[in-house]
């Protein structure tokens, strides 16, 4: 996985190991074109034709999840999304590399969800395990039960809820409610505030 | 993104409501990766749902990391100095190499040439 589309390669540039001793460089363009990595595949065959770096997530929902992760008055640059853009499609293939080869190893054909979980902690994200449980048990709900299933309001997008609900001064939270609005598990993207994980709150962003 | 047609649509409309990021778009970039054959629905929600705590986490760590030298905005260094420095996110350092101007870069052959240049 190199990404040569940007030369990092010393040889390549030519310059001496010297220059490069304190980390990989770069060449930025003066003026940036943003748009270059805003690739929109939409068919699901040729996966030859595509490095899995070329495939992106959409810009404009990653922008909207790192908006509501900062501090409100918090800016973005332009580059930053788009470099989340980017690191984003390195997690999933980090993370499906990872549990694809769980999964060959138990003769599976088909990675399930505890491949994928597994991977998490394999891999360094243990503290999404336990909320991203919370979140499978609500999804089986939804796709199991009817529709308008008692006590259970999946309700709205878990990402328009973190834009319209007034989190000024706190960082934003994600929220699965009951119908009447009770809080039934929090967490929140600081990590030092889970209700319901204790091993969670040794975690600190400094 | 919900549709109300009856039926099993009306259950994964429900269930993606959980979610704000395309599941397609996730279960594309999951093939492109060697050897994967199929995934079951509970690992492509998994994954989704991870991915967006993932640009959570990553956002305000490097948010938190940058405040001391631009108070109170994230851009691409803060975002290279998080790679750098946190366990967690070395995995993405190939790809978040930090940058330099073409310029700076031109200037400094430059000079590492007149050191060696006979004129």
């Amino acid at each position: 996985m190199d990404g040569d589309s940007s030369t990092t390669d010393a040889s390549q540039l030519g310059i001496t190991g010297e220059y490069m001793a304190s980390g990989h460089y770069v060449l930025q363009p003066q003026d940036d074109d943003g748009e270059e990595n805003m690739n929109d595949h939409e068919d699901g065959g040729t996966k030859e034709n595509y490095r899995e770096q070329d495939i992106y997530l959409p810009i404009a929902n990653v922008a909207r999840i790192m908006k509501n992760a900062v501090p409100q008055t918090g800016k973005i640059a332009k580059d930053a999304k788009e470099c989340v853009q980017e690191c984003v499609s390195e997690f999933i293939s980090f993370i499906t590399s990872e549990a694809s080869e769980r999964c060959h190893q138990e003769k599976r054909k088909t990675i399930n969800g505890e491949d994928i979980l597994f991977a998490m902690s394999t891999l360094g994200f243990d503290m999404y395990v336990d909320p991203l449980k919370l979140y499978l048990q609500k999804f089986r709900e939804a796709m199991k039960g009817e529709k308008g299933i008692a006590g259970v309001a999946v309700g709205e997008s878990l990402g328009e809820d973190l834009t319209e609900d007034s989190f000024t001064n706190q960082l934003p939270t994600g929220i699965i409610t009951d119908g009447q609005q009770q809080n039934v598990m929090v967490y929140t993207t600081s990590y030092q505030q889970f209700t319901t994980i204790p091993t969670v709150q040794q975690i600190q962003f400094s | 993104m919900a549709q109300t047609n009856p039926g099993k649509d009306s259950q994964a409309s429900e269930a993606k409501k959980l979610i704000s990021l395309p599941t397609s778009r996730v279960r594309l970039i999951m093939k492109s990766s060697p050897d994967v054959s199929s995934i079951n629905q509970d690992a492509l929600f998994l994954t989704t749902k991870a991915t967006e705590l993932f640009v959570q986490h990553l956002a305000l760590t490097s948010f938190n990391n940058g405040s001391g030298r631009e108070a109170n905005s994230l851009d691409y260094s803060d975002l290279a100095k998080t790679a750098e420095e946190t366990d967690t996110f070395h995995f993405l350092t190939d790809i978040l190499p930090k940058k330099i101007l073409a310029r700076d870069y031109l200037e400094s052959l430059e000079q590492l040439q007149d050191e060696d240049a006979d004129f």
